[in-house]
């Protein structure tokens, strides 16, 4: 192992690099491509869904129930004669939700009878919308309900109502997705886009046959390695700190913790991404193999590790078995850093649990090198 | 004409053949449907599981019914008690819990002056989760009734009334359980048929490129729109291959079969078919290598399954956003796939992104005609 070798060997990647337009382009630009997309595709609010109609009742009472559906933006409603018109409206995908107001609505409201009984059909096919647009809608209507009821000279219903809910939201008043998906893509980057670069990149050298030469000279296969991989890392290191300010000018979305661990532990943290990508490249005969096990190592991975779904809903053994993907452990530092703002003692155990997936990784990606070399 | 067919059919015939031979791409439409199958059963954005906290302050049997009423719910494990707000937020701080209920000391005495409130802690890092977990919270609570035990229970009570100022009934229509799984299996076919076809069409353009076997082609009396299609014909079928495997797969694992015509779906997936396939061929004639032409295609699939409307629904989207993802060939086929499959629609209504499909199809078709002039080098 000789500095002066080494050095040497950084350089002259280097160079190589600045020259290659595409993978230029491919270090920067889908990186923060990726950043902008993704910040944006995350939303809990409901916004102008199609709501249909049916006011058979059609008084001051129940025009004002649908004045305030509307007035909060989440719905745009418009009117239908039928239960049919709903019904067809749904199967076509024309609405997504439909109303149907009884007949003795505002006359039941205040008479304190029995409570007037709405119906809402919903296009659950759409089921992460319908579930979003269902807490909006009851809520909504059981406000303006109360409101309705408890006009004056009206009766009162007599008893209490149930308990009211006051919410207060930490760290994310605004429960906006936008830092919980900007959090999350910096894993999906930092696993996936960098093993499959670092794979590429040493496929490609290999291809050339420009590896065989550099094996002839002086350097060690180690020292050849470690000249592609610093300055790969480097540039990823640089592509976390891209992201961040990226984030920040273009989503508004710092870092709630410390900015300095965040980038810490991700420049880390590609060092396993490197190492399984050299793993990959060093166990393939062409570069198309190489990226198809990349590919077939990362889609179970976006899947699996809570970028887009929650771990917490999964069955039992599958949450098990999504611990053994670094990602899904670099996913929840990440997430504790940005938006609950934790600092490094609070994450000691998942650190150190990225620690030893790193330490693992680099010690395989070593002896297959070993074997191979 | 006729003879440009007969070309584009010759063309299909080498490339039918090609095809039959290579072991890892057959074992590629076998296997990842499977895979994708039992991993898409299991996924869900609704919450379950939820670990959460009880700041009781009260400690009456009333508040105990209450924290019992949400606990019993269903979404959530059991609650652990915390002691004092500090507690709460250091358990929201490192993510021990999603959410904490505050019952004040008073809510024994509110419940019988009728006015009884709590407080829901959130943590806010988890948005989509918080704000099913308020709505669900929310519907308990307001569900929830004091006089049972305000008065002993001895049938004193008159006709249990809806504690809710208005009554709401409701139905989720094609999926009562409102189970993500429909969502996702719905969309599944049309998540395999863009990786099918996105990273077969790139490869097959490419690697001809690199093996040289192209240039042979070229010196034919062919065009390169008339390669493209011939090369294009058997991965069709492919593709057919491939969406009938999945909904058969579909409906022996998870009784899930499509409610809708499959005429209407078999006539929608050939313009999505063939305009991914074209995008794929236009992607892969921006790289020069191989591992670059994978590597692009695999750029275009990530984020065509996230604006495509997949896994997040499209409509919650903003409009830059949705916009783009219109772009995707895969936007337009989940829609109709969807429709049919999962709400039992008919062609007459996947109208309109049946003709958003041909028109991609269309501009693609152009756009590769001015990239693909026949050329050396």
């Amino acid at each position: 192992m000789s500095w002066r070798r080494l050095r040497t060997l950084i350089v002259r990647e280097i160079r190589t690099q600045l020259r290659d337009p595409f993978t230029m382009t491919i270090l920067v630009v889908v990186p923060l491509g990726a950043m902008l997309l993704f910040g944006f595709v995350l939303s809990t609010e409901v916004h102008g869904l199609r709501l249909a109609v049916l006011d058979a009742d059609d008084s001051p009472a129940s025009r004002r129930l649908v004045d305030d559906l509307v007035a909060t933006g989440a719905f745009d409603a418009s009117m239908v004669r039928s239960r049919g018109e709903i019904e067809r409206g749904i199967v076509s995908g024309t609405i997504g939700a439909g109303l149907v107001i009884p007949p003795d609505f505002a006359r039941d409201l205040r008479s304190g009878g029995p409570a007037p009984q709405v119906e809402v059909f919903y296009d659950a096919a759409d089921s992460v919308l319908a579930g979003n647009a269902e807490g909006y809608l009851r809520s909504i209507v059981a406000a303006t309900g109360a409101q309705l009821a408890a006009r004056p000279g009206t009766p009162s219903r007599g008893g209490p109502t149930g308990v009211a809910v006051t919410t207060g939201v930490l760290f994310n008043p605004t429960l906006a997705g936008k830092p919980f998906m900007v959090a999350g893509t910096f894993g999906f980057v930092l696993s996936f886009l960098t093993t499959l670069i670092t794979t590429v990149t040493i496929v490609n050298e290999r291809m050339a046959g420009t590896f065989e030469q550099l094996q002839v000279t002086p350097a060690t296969t180690l020292e050849i390695l470690l000249g592609k991989l610093i300055p790969l890392g480097g540039v990823f290191a640089l592509d976390v700190a891209l992201m961040m300010l990226l984030a920040g000018v273009l989503l508004d979305v710092w870092p709630h913790g410390s900015a300095l661990l965040f980038w810490a532990v991700s420049a880390f943290y590609v060092s396993t991404s490197l190492a399984m990508g050299l793993i990959f490249s060093a166990t393939s005969a062409t570069a198309v193999e190489a990226v198809q096990k990349t590919v077939l190592y990362s889609i179970p991975l976006i899947q699996l590790s809570g970028f887009a779904f929650p771990i917490r809903s999964m069955p039992q053994s599958l949450q098990w078995f999504t611990e053994i993907f670094p990602a899904t452990h670099y996913i929840r530092v990440s997430r504790a850093i940005y938006l609950r703002g934790q600092g490094f003692w609070d994450l000691v155990p998942e650190l150190a649990v990225l620690a030893v997936f790193a330490v693992v990784q680099v010690a395989a990606a070593v002896r297959t090198l070993e074997v191979r070399a | 004409m006729r003879q440009s067919l007969a070309r584009i059919l010759a063309v299909a015939w080498r490339e039918a053949t090609l095809l039959r031979h290579d072991k890892g791409f057959l074992s590629v439409v076998v296997v990842q449907p499977v895979i994708m199958l039992a991993m898409y059963g299991f996924l869900s954005q609704k919450p379950a599981n939820v670990p959460w906290a009880v700041l009781d302050r009260d400690q009456t049997a009333m508040s105990r019914r209450l924290v019992e009423d949400v606990a019993t719910s269903g979404y959530f494990l059991p609650p652990v008690a915390v002691a004092s707000y500090d507690e709460a937020r250091r358990r929201l701080g490192d993510g021990r819990a999603l959410a904490v209920l505050v019952v004040p000391e008073t809510f024994r005495r509110d419940v019988e002056r009728g006015r009884p409130r709590v407080q829901l802690l959130l943590d806010g890092s988890d948005p989509l989760a918080s704000a099913r977990i308020a709505a669900y919270v929310g519907q308990i609570a307001a569900a929830f009734e004091p006089r049972r035990d305000v008065e002993p229970r001895r049938g004193a009570l008159p006709m249990a009334r809806p504690p809710e100022p208005v009554d709401v009934r409701q139905r989720f229509a094609f999926n009562p359980t409102l189970s993500d799984r429909i969502f996702l299996l719905g969309g599944l076919g049309a998540m395999l048929l863009t990786n099918l076809c996105f990273s077969m069409s790139s490869h097959s353009i490419v690697g001809e490129r690199e093996s040289g076997t192209y240039e042979q082609t070229l010196s034919l009396p062919i065009t390169g729109v008339e390669i493209v299609l011939g090369k294009l014909v058997p991965l069709v079928g492919v593709s057919y291959l491939v969406l009938v495997e999945t909904l058969l797969l579909e409906g022996v694992v998870y009784g899930l079969w499509s409610l809708g015509s499959l005429v209407a779906l078999a006539i929608v997936t050939l313009p999505f078919v063939l305009a991914s396939l074209a995008m794929g061929v236009l992607v892969s004639s921006l790289s020069r290598t191989s591992a670059q032409a994978v590597f692009i295609t695999v750029f275009f699939i990530m984020p065509s399954f996230i604006l495509g409307g997949l896994i997040f629904p499209y409509q919650l989207m903003p409009p830059v956003s949705r916009a783009v993802g219109g772009l995707f060939p895969l936007r337009w086929y989940q829609i109709a796939m969807r429709r049919i499959f999962t709400r039992g629609g008919g062609l007459e209504d996947v109208l309109v992104p049946m003709a958003a499909l041909c028109v991609i199809f269309v501009a693609l078709l152009g756009a590769i005609r001015l990239r693909l002039k026949p050329r050396l080098g």
